[in-house]
C-alpha cells in the first residue's frame, strides 16, 4: 500500500514537473499568466473610474452680471467640472454631438436682479442623455454645488438655522470614494479567473491535440493522476499572480489589505482550484485547443464580468440573474475580497463564501475526473 | 511444462456502430516473438492494440497480456506493456532526456533507478549524444528510436508498436528493427504493425488482417508455401512480352505478370523447369533470355491473402 503510494505520488510528480517544463519553455504560458494580469490591472484600473472628472460643461449666461460671473465660477471651480466656453442654448446639439461639452448651464437674464432681491430663481441645465453614468453624475454635481451657493447667498443667518431633517454621510473603508479601492478586489477575480481557466483549458487540450494524451492512457498513470499534475504548477502560478495583483494593486492604487493575508490565500487557492478546474473540464470536453480557448474565454470572462458584482451590483439585477450569480465562482472571491482588504473581515464573516468555493472546486474537479474517465474504455 | 502465452486474444471483437473493425480475432504470442501484424490502411491493426492494451473495451471477446486479463486488470496489464502510439506523441518542446525522464516518472521509476536505466535506454537507442537536443529538431528516424526509447524504459514484458517505422527512410528502418530484434533476443515480446512487407520477413510469425478479420497467421515460410504454393520463375531479357504468350496457355502456368523488363510467372510445381521456360520464350522470338527460380515474396502472399478475402473465400486456393 505504501509502495502503490510512493509509485503515485512518483507519478504526480513527472506530471507535474513536466508541466512546469512546458510552462518554463514556452514564454506565452508565462505572459499569459504573470504580465497580462498587470497589463490589464493597469488598463483598469486607470481606465475603469466611476469618478467625476473634468466634465466640460458649456456655460450660456445670458445675464452677464457679477452675480451670475460669481455662479459660474463656483460650479467651474471644482475639479469635477469644468467650463468648456460660451455658448448660445441653441448650440446645445451641436456641442453634444461634437462631444465639446456633456452639458450646458443657462443662466437666465435678469438673474443678479432676482438674487438681489432675494427672489426664487430658475436656473437651466441641458444634459447630454447618451451617457446616463457622466448624465447623472453632473446632474448630482450641479446640483450639490448650486444648493451650496443658494446657501451662500441667503446667508449667515440661514445657514445657522438648522433644518428639521439632516443626513450627515460617513463613508466607511472607502471614504474617498475611490473607484479603483473598488476595482482591485473584482478585478483580481476577474483577471484570476480568465487566465486560470485558460492555462489549464490549453494544456490539456493540447495533449489531446498531440496524441500524448493516448500514450498516457496507455501508462499507469491515473485519471486523477493527470488531473492533480496538470494542476499543481498552474496552482503555483495562480497563487503568485494572485499576489501579483494585489501588490500591484497596494503600490499603484493604494488598496489597502487590512485582513488576514492567509485567509486571503486561502481563499485565493479554492478559487484558483476552481477556476483550473472548470478548465480542465473544458478540455476534457472539447479536446481541441482552437474550441477550448473560445469556451475558456466566454465561460470565465463574462460571468465574472457582469455576474460578480465587480462592476454592476448583484442587488440590482433581475432574480433570475441573482439566482445564476450564485454559481460564479468570481462572486464570492469578489465579495470575500472586498471584505478581507477593505473591511478587514475574517473568517467568521466569509466562510460562506469560501464554503462556496470549496463547494464549487470540488464539484468541478470531480466532474472533469469523471468525464476523463468515461472517454476511453 | 508448457509456457503461458505473452498475449491472448479469443474472438476479440469490437464494433464501432454498424461497423465491424475487428471480428472475432484469436491468435496468441510467445514471450519473446516478434509477431507483426499485417494488413492494408483500416483493416483493424491499431483497433486490435487498442483493445490489447487496454485503451479500448472489446464489444465481445477476451484477452490477457503478460498474464493479466485485460478486461478485469487493466492496471496490471498496463504496468507490463509499453506502447508506441501511431502518431508520434512525444513532447516536442522538451528536450530528448527530459521526455524519458517523464515517461520513466509515468512508470513510477525515480531517482538514481531511473537515471541508471534513462543512461540504458538512450543507449541502446544510440541517442545518447542528443540526450540535450530539443526533440522537435530531432529527425524522424531518431524521433521514432526515442519513443520507442521511451516505451521500453520500465522494462515492459510486452511492447506494442504501431506502424513504428511509418515515414521513415530505409536506413533508419534497418537500426529500428536492430533494436527491435535486441529486444526479443532479451525476452521482450513485440507485437508490431506495419505495411513495409519487407521488414515483416523479420516477424517470427505474421497475422495478416483484412476487414477486421485475421485472415492468415504462420511464419513468413509457412505463408508461402500455403499461399504461394507455386513456383516462381523471373525470366529476363528481350522482346518477352511478345514471347509470353507461348507460354499462356500451357497446362500449369497459372500466373504471368510483366515485372519491369522481366516477366513473373507461377506455375504448378514441377511442370515447367527454368530451362524449359527459357527455351519456349527463345522459340517464341524472345533472345538473351535467362530464367531463374525465386522465392515467393511476402508480396505475392499478401496480394493472394487479401485477394481471396476480397473474394469471401476462407482459406488458400489449392
Amino acid at each position: 500500500m505504501n509502495d502503490r503510494l510512493r509509485r503515485s505520488l512518483v507519478r504526480v510528480g513527472a506530471m507535474a514537473s513536466k508541466e512546469t517544463l512546458h510552462v518554463l519553455r514556452d514564454p506565452r504560458t508565462l505572459v499569459l499568466a504573470l504580465v497580462m494580469p498587470v497589463l490589464m490591472l493597469f488598463l483598469f484600473g486607470f481606465g475603469v473610474s466611476f469618478d467625476l472628472d473634468r466634465v466640460p460643461v458649456a456655460i450660456a449666461d445670458a445675464d452677464r452680471t457679477p452675480a451670475s460671473r460669481e455662479l459660474v465660477r463656483r460650479l467651474t471651480g471644482a475639479r469635477e467640472l469644468v467650463s468648456a466656453g460660451e455658448a448660445d442654448p441653441a448650440d446645445a446639439d451641436r456641442l453634444f454631438r461634437r462631444g465639446e461639452a456633456a452639458a450646458v448651464l443657462v443662466v437666465p437674464s435678469g438673474y443678479g436682479a432676482q438674487v438681489a432681491r432675494r427672489e426664487r430663481i430658475t436656473l437651466q441645465l441641458l444634459a447630454d442623455g447618451s451617457d446616463v453614468v457622466v448624465a447623472n453624475q453632473v446632474l448630482a454635481k450641479a446640483d450639490a454645488l448650486v444648493r451650496a451657493e443658494s446657501r451662500r447667498l441667503a446667508g449667515v443667518d440661514l445657514a445657522r438655522v438648522d433644518p428639521p431633517l439632516q443626513v450627515k454621510l460617513w463613508t466607511r473603508y472607502n471614504p474617498a470614494g475611490r473607484s479603483a479601492l473598488f476595482m482591485v478586489p473584482g478585478l483580481a477575480a476577474y483577471i484570476l479567473a480568465i487566465s486560470a481557466v485558460l492555462l489549464t483549458a490549453l494544456t490539456v487540450a493540447g495533449e489531446w491535440e498531440r496524441g500524448s494524451m493516448e500514450q498516457l492512457f496507455a501508462s499507469p498513470v491515473g485519471r486523477l493522476e493527470i488531473v492533480l499534475g496538470k494542476l499543481a504548477p498552474y496552482l503555483v502560478l495562480g497563487m503568485l499572480e494572485l499576489l501579483l495583483v494585489v501588490a500591484f494593486g497596494a503600490a499603484v492604487f493604494d488598496v489597502p489589505v487590512r485582513g488576514s493575508l492567509a485567509l486571503f490565500l486561502v481563499v485565493g487557492f479554492f478559487f484558483l482550484v476552481g477556476m483550473l478546474g472548470q478548465g480542465l473540464l473544458i478540455s476534457v470536453v472539447t479536446k481541441n485547443q482552437l474550441v477550448a480557448t473560445q469556451a475558456g474565454t466566454m465561460s470565465s470572462l463574462l460571468p465574472s464580468l457582469l455576474l460578480s458584482g465587480m462592476v454592476f451590483p448583484i442587488e440590482n439585477m433581475p432574480p433570475a440573474l441573482q439566482l445564476l450569480s450564485r454559481v460564479v465562482p468570481a462572486r464570492y472571491l469578489v465579495h470575500a475580497l472586498r471584505g478581507i482588504l477593505l473591511k478587514g473581515n475574517g473568517l467568521a464573516a466569509l466562510w460562506p463564501d469560501l464554503l462556496a468555493l470549496i463547494a464549487f472546486a470540488v464539484a468541478v474537479l470531480a466532474l472533469a475526473t469523471a468525464r476523463f474517465q468515461r472517454r476511453l474504455a | 511444462m508448457t509456457v503461458a502465452p505473452a498475449i491472448e486474444a479469443r474472438g476479440l471483437t469490437r464494433r464501432f456502430g454498424a461497423f465491424t473493425a475487428v471480428d472475432g480475432v484469436t491468435f496468441e504470442v510467445a514471450p519473446g516473438e516478434i509477431f507483426g501484424y499485417l494488413g492494408a490502411n483500416g483493416a483493424g491493426k491499431s483497433t486490435t492494440i487498442r483493445m490489447l492494451n487496454g485503451l479500448l473495451a472489446p464489444t465481445s471477446g477476451a484477452a490477457r497480456v503478460a498474464g493479466h486479463d485485460v478486461a478485469r486488470a487493466p492496471a496490471a496489464v498496463k504496468a507490463s506493456i509499453g506502447y508506441m502510439s501511431q502518431k508520434f506523441s512525444l513532447y516536442l518542446d522538451l528536450p530528448v532526456r527530459e521526455n524519458v525522464a517523464f515517461f520513466g516518472g509515468a512508470y513510477g521509476l525515480a531517482g538514481a533507478a531511473l537515471a541508471r536505466r534513462a543512461d540504458e535506454v538512450l543507449a541502446r537507442a544510440e541517442l545518447r549524444d542528443v540526450g540535450d537536443v530539443t526533440t522537435g529538431e530531432l529527425p524522424g528516424g531518431l524521433r521514432q528510436r526515442l519513443a520507442l526509447a521511451c516505451a521500453i524504459l520500465h522494462r515492459p514484458d510486452v511492447v506494442f508498436l504501431d506502424e513504428p517505422t511509418a515515414g521513415v527512410d530505409p536506413l533508419a528502418r534497418r537500426g529500428f528493427w536492430r533494436i527491435i530484434r535486441d529486444l526479443s533476443r532479451d525476452g521482450t515480446t513485440v507485437f508490431v504493425t506495419t505495411h513495409y512487407l519487407d521488414e515483416a520477413e523479420y516477424c517470427a510469425r505474421i497475422g495478416l488482417m483484412a476487414d477486421g478479420k485475421l485472415v492468415a497467421l504462420d511464419t513468413p515460410a509457412g505463408l508461402k508455401r500455403t499461399w504461394v504454393p507455386e513456383d516462381v520463375l523471373v525470366a529476363r531479357g528481350r522482346g518477352l512480352r511478345e514471347a509470353a504468350a507461348a507460354l499462356g496457355g500451357r497446362p500449369g502456368v497459372k500466373n504471368l505478370v510483366p515485372f519491369g523488363a522481366g516477366l513473373h510467372l507461377r506455375v504448378a510445381p514441377g511442370t515447367l523447369r527454368p530451362e524449359d521456360a527459357a527455351r519456349l520464350l527463345t522459340a517464341a522470338g524472345a533472345a538473351d533470355v535467362t530464367v531463374e527460380q525465386a522465392e515467393p515474396s511476402l508480396e505475392d502472399v499478401f496480394l493472394a491473402v487479401v485477394g481471396n478475402a476480397a473474394r469471401g473465400a476462407k482459406g488458400p486456393t489449392p
